[in-house]
């Protein structure tokens, strides 16, 4: 037995081959130093696209270098922006917020009461993928999950600083005075709004 | 030693993950150990090999058919049942359960989730899983009944309901039949009704299936222990069965007139045609506690604390004024059983467990894993490169490299000294003595708090105790692991390696036999109470006497032979621990006699906790009662020798090694163990060689080899 996962058997963990005492024995064992490295290799070569990836976001999302940006990006090669936007705000969003709605999932006795929860589904524009599921009160701004410093993160903990250096700050104000400039304008020159509290909206 | 007249009396194996320790005794008490790799495919193989190699020691010829003639008992304990519960290769088992309780497998209960988990990982809840269901859903059928939890019949068994899902089992290929319905350890007869009309639909099938139910494998209450037992009992005790069927026909055809035994969690023998065989589930380390309370009635200790330390974990057990503790709800393989079993408390610490370094915290991370036999640790070098406890002992001179398993494997200590350094003592910037010895304390530390914290969280003081170290690695690291451990007295014994195996030797042959009550005794209760309670009592244990007569004579036991011991378990009303009580009297026939039972339990009570800690006013419940059949076996006779001089003999000098202790070079004498006798006493810094073990024996201290055969660390 292989004292640390080789990268063969981390490629088996993403891609659901290996059994459950595997599993569990790398759980409950350390981790060894470049495990976050063998990771990220892997990540890449999964992609179609070339872009670097700084950091992976989820099962399907990257934070991924471009052209001096950093920007999420998922696996089809759909593209949500500048990482410090949230991410959700450029996804398109399918709200749960009727009885009928939720009951989709939580059929019976197990429904919520929509006037006291909401259930948002976030799919990609490229793939359709699901690719984040929040659960708040109706009205509640939509979530920005993670926000990672990422010179932070390659600097300090990984000790291999990223080229340029960007802060990391909460952007997705931009992003939601864009939405309302454009609804703004929309209005002015008299298209009229189909109105829906929650749609899709492609930004780009 | 006079090896022409030895003649095996008792021969005993522990069939362990690696090897098959065979310990062969003779009438005078003398020992003979045998040694064999173990063969999961067919233990017999294993079994074999080991028994030629103990009688080889005696010069007896297994081939001749009389090799085996004098032998009065012959005892088996092994892993089969663990591995064929670990690799879900047992029998095809259908289960017919109460209806509406279909999905008790996949629901478990919570504990099950985390069940043999070491503390770090109880706490990190992604490691948490179910186990994968003994029977799948398609082959659990459900069957309309009732039965209260007072015994009352709230709906009739729907007996065409059970005749359909047998079929229905047989049809998908079943070989075997389970059947549980809820509170059938209060009334059986839904159960004993649904077996009935299994085997009569199986014959009308043209099958014959075995069919087990849950009152007859375990009448007790909570319903997904007594599923695992009886569904257990079909999956894989009747397949350990077979092979063990195939040892007997060996030992019977070299000789051996008596059938073969077995060791029961309990600590009992039951021969291996015994119908709850699933009872042996957890035989091995129970040796280990067994012997050390027979070793303590021989030599007049009552009050130990066993340490074994084998190649894989440390086993802590306890003996109290001569008593073994028994845990009623035990965890084995992932399943919880409401089966006794003698209290042993387990780490994972041992010889041949694996050092790391966590690669973020630089930490000495040790174990949980272990390198087992094969590969084995670094210095076996069969290609292993993480650094083993071994390999620290090795490098720390401790260990002989020429002389491991007798010499029979060649220790390669340079090996072991360049792969510590590259793992362990230059990332921390270490020398590597200083590391080893660092990997080392820290090993013994983790014992020690095993120790301590089984002894202090019972409330009793180890000042109380005297220490029993045995396993392979015990006598290398007892002196370590009880630093600072106020104890009455440390020992060990030469026999060490094989101890558990000299253990099972020393076990009569009995049962134990438990079902579920459901008895209250009020605080004030007037005689009329107490009347129907002694009444309740004498019937449960008059039912179960019947059954442990009718089972141990159909072993061949003479009926005379047979002791009787009738026990309830008595707790507070209200508190969840109860406390296993031996009843004065072996019937309950007036209200005085449920009064004394009561006066036993608060007793020991006050022993266990404290007097303050009794709490009468909230009455007595009496939720399971046992009787326990029990006929004497021949056992191992210890044997007081007289004691000679204090100076070994020359013989015994081995010459001078250099070990690292505490942050310098000792000149070490070493000595070979078999040449030490009665009387001789040791200085340290010493070591002490056998062929199965070692003994360190630090400065400032000395061994004394007593007449009883115990070596003592003073």
């Amino acid at each position: 037995m292989e004292t640390y996962p080789t990268k063969e058997v981390l490629k088996d963990l993403i891609e659901g081959r290996l059994d459950w005492p595997r599993i569990k024995q790398i759980m409950s064992s350390p981790k060894d130093s470049d495990r976050f490295m063998k990771y990220l290799a892997l990540a890449q070569e999964r992609v179609k696209w070339t872009e670097q990836i700084l950091l992976p976001l989820g099962e399907h999302l990257y934070i991924v270098a471009k052209n001096g940006e950093r920007v999420v990006k998922c696996d089809c090669g759909q593209e949500f922006g500048d990482w410090r936007g949230n991410w959700k705000l450029r996804a398109l969003i399918y709200s749960r917020d009727t009885r009928e709605k939720l009951e989709g999932i939580y059929p019976g006795a197990r429904c919520p009461d929509p006037q006291w929860c909401e259930v948002r589904e976030f799919y990609c524009p490229g793939c359709g993928t699901q690719l984040e599921v929040e659960s708040v009160p109706p009205g509640y701004p939509i979530t920005f999950d993670f926000l990672p410093d990422l010179d932070a993160f390659h600097e300090q903990w990984l000790e291999r600083p990223l080229p340029d250096r960007i802060e990391a700050q909460d952007r997705s104000g931009e992003v939601i005075r864009r939405w309302v400039g454009d609804l703004k304008r929309e209005k002015r020159v008299g298209t009229k709004h189909n109105g829906k509290a929650t749609g899709s909206r492609k930004s780009r | 030693m006079t090896q022409e007249t030895a003649q095996p009396l008792i021969v005993t194996c522990d069939a362990g993950g690696t090897m098959t320790d065979i310990l062969v005794v003779d009438a005078a008490g003398r020992f003979s150990v045998g040694k064999a790799s173990t063969t999961p495919q067919d233990e017999s193989l294993g079994f074999w090999e080991s028994l030629e190699d103990a009688l080889g020691g005696w010069g007896v010829k297994l081939d001749g058919a009389g090799a085996l003639k004098p032998l009065e008992a012959s005892i088996y304990t092994g892993t089969t049942m663990l591995n064929t519960l670990l690799q879900r290769r047992g029998k095809r088992v259908g289960l017919i359960i109460t209806k509406g309780f279909e999905d008790s497998f996949v629901v478990e209960r919570g504990f099950q989730a985390v069940a043999g988990y070491s503390y770090a990982d109880r706490l990190h809840t992604v490691t948490h899983v179910h186990n994968s269901p003994l029977v799948p859903r398609h082959l659990v059928k459900g069957a309309t009944e009732r039965i209260d939890l007072f015994g009352n019949v709230v709906i009739p068994l729907y007996e065409h309901e059970v005749r359909d899902a047998v079929t229905e089992l047989i049809k998908a290929g079943v070989e075997t039949i389970a059947i549980l319905f809820l509170f059938s350890y209060i009334n059986p007869a839904h159960e004993q009704s649904a077996a009935r009309i299994a085997r009569q639909t199986a014959k009308r099938m043209g099958r014959e299936i075995p069919v087990f139910i849950s009152s007859e494998i375990s009448p007790t209450i909570r319903e997904l222990a007594r599923l695992n037992s009886v569904v257990i009992q079909a999956y894989a005790a009747e397949p350990v069965r077979a092979q063990l069927f195939h040892i007997e026909d060996r030992l019977e055809r070299a000789g051996a007139r008596n059938p073969l035994q077995t060791v029961l969690a309990y600590g009992g023998l039951a021969p291996v045609r015994y119908p709850r065989l699933y009872e042996s589930v957890v035989s091995g380390p129970v040796g280990g506690l067994l012997g050390a309370r027979y070793l303590g009635e021989v030599t007049g200790l009552n009050n130990l604390i066993t340490a074994d330390m084998g190649g894989t974990s440390f086993d802590v057990g306890l003996v109290t004024e001569g008593k073994i503790p028994l845990v009623r709800e035990p965890e084995f393989a992932r399943f919880i059983f409401n089966l006794p079993m003698v209290t042993i408390n387990s780490i994972g610490a041992g010889a041949g467990t694996y050092i790391r370094l966590d690669p973020m915290t630089r930490r000495i991370i040790l174990g949980p894993e272990s390198a087992g036999a094969e590969p084995g640790p670094v210095c076996y070098d069969h290609g292993n490169e993480i650094p083993t406890v071994v390999d620290c002992d090795l490098i720390l001179g401790m260990v002989n490299p020429d002389y491991y398993l007798g010499g029979k494997i060649k220790l390669n200590k340079e090996k072991a000294l360049r792969r510590f350094r590259e793992e362990i003592a230059d990332p921390l910037g270490l020398n590597v003595y200083d590391a080893a010895q660092g990997v080392v304390r820290l090993i013994n530390s983790l014992m020690r708090d095993q120790i301590r914290s089984l002894v202090l969280a019972k409330g009793y003081s180890t000042m109380d105790y005297t220490l029993i170290a045995f396993g392979g690695a015990g006598p290398m690291h007892m002196a370590g692991f009880t630093e600072g451990l106020a104890l009455k007295g440390l020992a060990t014994v030469p026999y060490a390696a094989a101890f558990s195996a000299f253990g099972c030797a020393t076990v009569d042959y009995s049962h134990r036999y438990q079902r579920s009550t459901h008895l209250f005794v009020p605080a004030g209760a007037g005689p009329d109470v107490k009347a129907s309670v002694a009444e309740g009592l004498t019937r449960a244990w008059r039912e179960l006497e019947q059954k442990a007569l009718a089972e141990m004579t159909a072993e061949g036991f003479d009926r005379a032979s047979i002791n009787l011991q009738q026990a309830a378990f008595v707790r507070y009303g209200g508190q969840l621990d109860d406390v296993e009580v031996f009843s004065p009297t072996s019937r309950m026939n007036t209200p005085a006699d449920v009064d004394a039972l009561i006066a036993r339990f608060e007793d020991l009570y006050s022993r266990i906790y404290v007097s303050g800690a009794r709490f009468p006013e909230a009455g007595f419940q009496i939720l399971e009662v046992a009787a326990v059949a029990t006929v004497p076996k021949v056992k191992p006779l210890i044997e007081r020798r007289p004691l000679g001089a204090p100076t070994p003999p020359a013989r015994a000098r081995k010459g001078v090694r250099k070990i690292y202790r505490d942050g310098r070079w000792h000149d070490a004498q070493i000595f070979e163990m078999g040449e030490l006798g009665p009387g001789n006493v040791i200085d340290g810094p010493a070591v002490i060689e056998a062929s199965n073990t070692t003994l360190l024996v630090p400065e400032r201290r000395r061994a004394r080899f007593d007449e009883w055969g115990l070596i003592w660390v003073e």
